[in-house]
């Protein structure tokens, strides 16, 4: 189970980000998580609601975006790749269509933070907020 | 009997419950969470001029940045210090240090004769593999990775304080047992060598795909209990054909020491390559 380490790695990410444009609080994220990963969309989820507890994430929404994987091949050939058909979490045929050959993968390893929900205008701290029980 | 839940449970059913709405199709956000209509922050190639960032992907793409800071590593041993650098990955059992052993000993053909090795071992735990390499009087640094399953480029940089890389000419990594987590996490080093046996099961090579394809050798260890265990390597070697055309297979027993040379053979000529593309 490696998607701690890599929900840290987004949490970071997405709260300095919300820093940058003045605000405090991260509504929700969008990732866009490759097909030629070992993440699962569900174990990232459930491990970034926890590392943003306590934290200006806390409660954030998060939405994937899957990336399918592209390839190109040294014979020319360049596209989307099929999946292995006996996988289940749709990892790519690395083989060339066309030629056989192991394509290079252009796309599918992605887990890029693409979008993070801010409010609209910067909130400012009330003191005498209480609203916390 | 009356159940005291803690509230540490509280705290993991809470977050439970939460991954479970969020999983649902998106629900408009509780009312006290929306404060105005929300404004959105792009990164990378789409930026708007307030997100302030180059478009670089590793700035925004966890694994890209995973692989830039492998990228920093292999700069490090390669071009800062000259050492050819392997990773060992494949699962508990495969025989990762036995082969290790096998490769540093004094026995039959070795890729690094006369060479200064040093090894760095992940382990979850202990310091078993890390004793056993000892044993070989060659330098060991033994990362013990806790909570994590893999090793990460990170913890590699880190341990790498600990060698005098000057006085180095190789460094082998091997990985905590695991097929999976490390597939997406590179090391920097110059080969991945990815470590099965037929105590696994004929069909291990076909259930770790993606493992196979990030990875520049197969190494199908224990050829010589493959009959006990009723195991077909012909059917291990094809589905590595399958699944990564390009990655080569050797077999091996570091047991009988069959496949030893090969191994060795092949570890040779990826030095040389490595040596004449970085000058």
């Amino acid at each position: 189970m490696h998607e701690l380490a890599i929900a840290d790695r987004l949490l970071d990410r997405a709260v300095s980000a919300a820093r940058d444009a003045g605000a405090e609080r991260v509504d929700g994220l969008t990732v866009e998580l490759g097909t030629a990963t070992h993440l699962v969309p569900e174990q990232v989820a459930f491990c970034l609601d926890a590392v943003a507890e306590d934290t200006p994430a806390e409660g954030a929404t998060v939405t994937f975006e899957r990336v399918s994987a592209r390839g190109e091949c040294s014979c020319g050939w360049h596209g989307e790749l099929e999946t292995l058909a006996e996988t289940v979490a749709g990892v790519p045929d690395r083989r060339c269509p066309d030629c056989g050959a192991e394509v290079e993968l252009t796309a599918g390893r992605e887990c890029r933070l693409k979008t993070v929900e801010i409010p609209e205008a910067p909130t400012t701290r009330k003191t005498d907020q209480t609203d916390q029980t | 009997m009356t159940y005291h839940a803690t509230h540490d449970v509280d705290r993991l059913l809470a977050s439970l419950a939460r991954t479970i709405t969020r999983l649902q199709p998106r629900q408009p956000l509780p009312p006290d969470r929306r404060r105005g209509p929300l404004r959105t922050h792009r990164f990378g190639h789409e930026s708007d001029p307030e997100a302030g960032g180059s478009g670089d992907t590793a700035e925004a793409d966890v694994l890209a940045a995973v692989r830039e800071t492998a990228g920093d590593v292999h700069e490090r041993l390669g071009h800062d210090h000259d050492v050819f650098a392997v990773e060992l990955l494949g699962a508990t059992g495969a025989g990762k240090t036995a082969l290790l052993e096998s490769l540093l000993g004094d026995e039959g053909p070795t890729p690094f004769a006369g060479e200064r090795v040093g090894v760095v071992t992940g382990d979850v735990a202990g310091t078993d593999d890390a004793d056993r390499l000892r044993a070989l009087d060659v330098p060991v640094v033994n990362v013990t990775t806790g909570r994590d399953c893999h090793l990460d480029p990170e913890r590699v940089d880190s341990a790498l304080d600990d060698f005098d890389l000057d006085r180095l000419d190789v460094l082998v990594v091997e990985n905590v047992g695991n097929m999976v987590c490390p597939a997406d996490f590179p090391l920097g080093t110059d080969v991945r060598a990815v470590v099965v046996s037929p105590t696994e099961g004929d069909d291990v090579v076909r259930k770790h795909p993606l493992l196979f394809q990030v990875c520049d050798v197969a190494v199908l260890n224990k050829g010589d209990v493959a009959a006990a265990v009723g195991a077909d390597v012909q059917r291990m070697a094809d589905d590595v054909d399958h699944v990564a055309p390009e990655t080569p297979v050797v077999r091996t027993s570091a047991e009988t020491g069959a496949g030893i040379d090969e191994l060795s053979a092949w570890l040779v000529d990826r030095r040389r390559e490595r040596v004449h593309s970085h000058g």
